[in-house]
């Protein structure tokens, strides 16, 4: 007979609770998100004996039940339903032997919610180093509950814990102190209003304004005789609430645990002093950022050249063992590449998720975000921004996700608004294709020639469109927002592998997921645009054009005839269509046709030039030497220019081309507005920056 | 061009992926988002 | 000495006296930012914004606009 048990787990953000979640559930984890709304829900299972399994939630890390943030209601919404389906049958408190004190808040808190709670004390093995003795079994006692030491790290206590959520009936529901005692008058009236209800959870209805079932605050005002308060009254009990819960953790632990101060100094204070330092700081963070991006390029290509070399094997191998026809075509020339170009890009976006992840581990990240602080601040951006910007040169799916810790909503939607500028992996193939066609070869000095020059300066100019953006923002929205921002600045410790690999398996398929059916379905779209055609020439292509040159020597004829056929094919028709909008930024019909197709995913820009050259041709010659063979039909020069060139890199360093991106953007800010405001302000400064440099470079 | 087997899937495949983009992006109302329990990572 | 913890200088402790709840947010208190509880500067990032404190044991950062609402007495060590 299977038993379920529904376990909550919750505590302080950076206790270890994931690393204790991911103890308890090694893989059998899910992702996703809670209905409606943004916040990402984990879940996941426990076999805990024969026969009895715990589904455990990972809710968000908050530091108390009163929630300031979305995450945090969440908290609330989980715990104080009973309908809920993952109202649970126990509640685990994770906190951290450094930090308990602060830690035993929001288990009080708990405590009053008439739910079985066990408190887990983790990175237990710290103890001794610290210099902290706790007298377990009166602490135990005085908190009315079970306690288990762990250290995730070294995995110890972890059947303590699964045995202590097994048997959760012999867990108090008792709550640890009466905090109720700050205004008897008040709380009894409220309790003789609505006796059946717990006291704690009608005190949170009213100062959270949630609604649960058939109680809300509005309920509870309408309902009774019961007078309730106004909201600068309900502060200060808040305050005076805050306090007695204190008042009884100081005496719990004076009775019960004793710090030696002399072992309590460490590394955090030298290593601080350092990272946070005036000139230091920034210089070591600098030195950081650019070792990581010199190691994703190094360490990517190997693999990219492989997931390359792989695709178009698959792509041969289809086409040789399927019977001819357009749903091998289909296969071959469009699904194929289409999902290769997606595929290739996971290295890199694995790499940067990895350092990324390291760095929020090991706790150096909040350090990075209290330096830059201010300086994001004068472009109406948080310091919080920087995890997201730096993300965004990945792709800024996941760095609009990364997002959603700031607190801020008006310095939390610029920095959604502008992440898109900065230069994502998707870009690079664009730009190295442009780069190496018309940017000269030469080096300046030993080690910088033109061509990475370029790429940097294409870097740095994704960053400035991002900070200026910002700026301009921040300064013509008019927006209603509290400044509040408060960052805990953890211990430093080694990150564990676990828990980034984890990481950084979730970061990665949140982009496949995102990005992924969109490409797919895109290339489905484009390759059958461009291999239909409504006319009798799309059909009659090549007898057509071989009678075009009937009485000449012509090599290439098959390539003419792709040519002339791709033309008169739907996608042709489209091309043409938009043609005198782009001719004046340098482009022919073609480029059109991939620029439109890269709205889908901007490395669609590449595959499409290279579905548009190879479309039926059965040749293999690179895609560079066909694109620098094109010819401008306009004045006969090479349609490839230095002009043409910078032009494109412009366009795509500021167009907002990629629907994935629109779609997380409108999911996280809730409505179409913004996206739609993004799209056109980027693609009106992406078609001016082109116009202008091409009409002044030709 | 004829009306085999092949031509049809293609056709199928494409009106597929027009409705799945125009469901992801025109239709306001739809919560492309329904993860309760399930496995989204997005 | 009475002050606020915006004009603490690094390395300074002080006792809070009060926290003026319209301007600080209850979050900050569950933190341990109460009257009675010790502070600490530790760090300050440049033009002192933010702040890095030790405030009752927790290590956190808090911008100097909402520091200069709580107001501290120095103690003299």
């Amino acid at each position: 007979m299977a038993k379920q048990i529904n376990v909550s787990l919750i505590g302080n953000p950076n206790t270890g609770k994931t690393s204790v979640f991911n103890l308890l559930t090694k893989l059998n984890q899910q992702v996703g998100n809670y209905p409606g709304i943004t916040v990402e829900r984990k879940a996941g299972v426990c076999k805990l004996s024969r026969g009895v399994k715990a589904h455990i939630i990972d809710l968000p890390g908050t530091y108390s039940l009163n929630a300031s943030s979305l995450d945090e209601n969440v908290v609330i919404e989980v715990l104080l339903n009973k309908n809920d389906k993952d109202y649970p049958d126990v509640a685990v408190v994770v906190s951290d032997v450094e930090n308990i004190k602060r830690n035993l808040l929001l288990f009080t808190q708990i405590k009053d919610l008439d739910i079985p709670t066990i408190l887990v004390i983790n990175m237990a093995d710290q103890m001794k180093r610290k210099g902290i003795t706790i007298d377990i079994p009166e602490l135990e006692k005085r908190l009315n509950t079970k306690i288990v030491l762990m250290s995730a790290r070294k995995k110890q206590g972890i059947e303590e814990l699964k045995k202590s959520i097994e048997d959760y009936k012999k867990l108090s529901v008792a709550p640890c102190l009466d905090a109720f005692e700050i205004d008897p008058e008040y709380f009894g009236g409220l309790r003789r209003a609505f006796p059946k209800q717990s006291l704690y959870k009608l005190w949170l209805v009213i100062t959270q304004d949630v609604n649960f079932a058939n109680i809300s605050r509005k309920t509870i005002s309408d309902t009774s005789a019961f007078q309730t308060r106004k909201e600068s009254e309900l502060k200060r009990l808040q305050q005076k609430e805050t306090i007695k819960r204190y008042q009884f953790i100081n005496e719990t632990l004076k009775a019960t645990q004793q710090i030696d101060i002399k072992n309590a100094k460490g590394l955090r204070a030298s290593l601080d002093r350092i990272l946070i330092h005036k000139v230091w700081g920034f210089a070591i963070f600098f030195l950081i950022l650019l070792f990581i991006f010199q190691a994703i390029y190094d360490w990517s290509s190997y693999p990219m050249d492989m997931i390359d070399a792989g695709f178009a094997a698959l792509s041969d191998f289809f086409r040789a063992s399927l019977p001819a026809g357009p749903l091998t075509n289909l296969l071959v020339e469009g699904i194929i590449p289409g999902i290769g170009g997606i595929v290739i890009f996971i290295p890199q976006i694995a790499f940067l998720f990895l350092f990324i992840s390291i760095l929020e581990e090991s706790g150096y990240m909040s350090r990075v975000v209290f330096i830059m602080d201010r300086l994001m601040r004068r472009f109406g951006l948080s310091g919080k921004s920087i995890v997201p910007l730096i993300s965004g040169t990945a792709c800024a799916i996941p760095a609009v996700m990364a997002t959603r810790n700031i607190e801020n909503w008006k310095q939390r939607l610029i920095t959604i608004l502008v992440v898109p500028f900065t230069t994502c992996s998707a870009r690079l193939p664009v730009y190295l294709i442009i780069i190496s066609l018309v940017i000269p070869k030469e080096r300046i000095t030993w080690f910088v020639g033109y061509q990475s020059l370029t790429l940097m300066l294409l870097y740095f100019i994704g960053f400035g469109a991002a900070l200026i953006s910002a700026w301009l923002l921040n300064k013509f929205m008019k927006m209603e927002s509290k400044s509040f921002f408060v960052v805990e600045m953890p211990n430093y410790k080694i990150p564990l592998f676990k828990n980034v690999a984890i990481n950084v398996f979730e970061k990665t398929k949140a982009f496949i997921a995102g990005a992924g059916k969109i490409i797919l379905a895109i290339s489905i779209i484009l390759w059958v645009l461009g291999s239909f055609g409504p006319t009798d020439k799309f059909s009659n292509a090549k007898e057509i054009v071989t009678a075009q040159y009937k009485d000449q020597e012509v090599d290439d004829l098959d390539t003419k005839i792709s040519s002339y056929r791709l033309e008169h094919s739907y996608m042709g028709y489209m091309g043409k269509a938009i043609e005198p909008v782009v001719r004046p930024l340098g482009y022919d019909w073609k480029i059109g046709i991939a620029i439109i197709s890269s709205f889908a995913a901007r490395e669609v820009f590449v595959s499409t030039l290279a579905t548009i050259y190879s479309v039926g041709s059965e040749e293999e010659e690179t895609i560079k030497n066909r694109m620098a063979s094109e010819i401008n039909p306009v004045n006969g020069k090479p349609l490839f220019n230095f002009a043409t060139g910078i032009s494109l890199l412009l366009f795509y360093a500021f167009a907002m081309q990629c629907a994935s991106t629109i779609a997380i953007v409108k999911k996280e800010t809730n409505g179409w507005m913004w996206p739609s405001v993004q799209f056109v302000f980027m693609s009106s400064l992406a078609y001016i920056a082109a116009l202008v440099a091409y009409q002044f470079l030709k | 061009m004829d009306f085999n087997f092949q031509t049809i899937i293609v056709v199928l495949l494409f009106v597929g992926a027009v409705f799945f983009i125009i469901k992801k992006f025109f239709i306001k109302s739809s919560e492309n988002n329904n993860c309760g329990s399930g496995n989204c990572g997005c | 000495m009475k002050t606020t913890i915006a004009s603490l200088k690094r390395g300074q402790k002080a006792i809070i006296l009060s926290v003026s709840t319209d301007e600080i947010p209850l979050k900050l208190l569950e933190m341990g930012c109460l009257p009675g509880n010790e502070v600490m500067l530790l760090e300050t990032a440049p033009f002192s914004c933010p702040m890095y404190l030790n405030i009752n044991g927790s290590h956190l950062a808090i911008r100097k606009e909402i520091a200069t609402h709580i107001s501290v007495e120095i103690v003299n060590s």
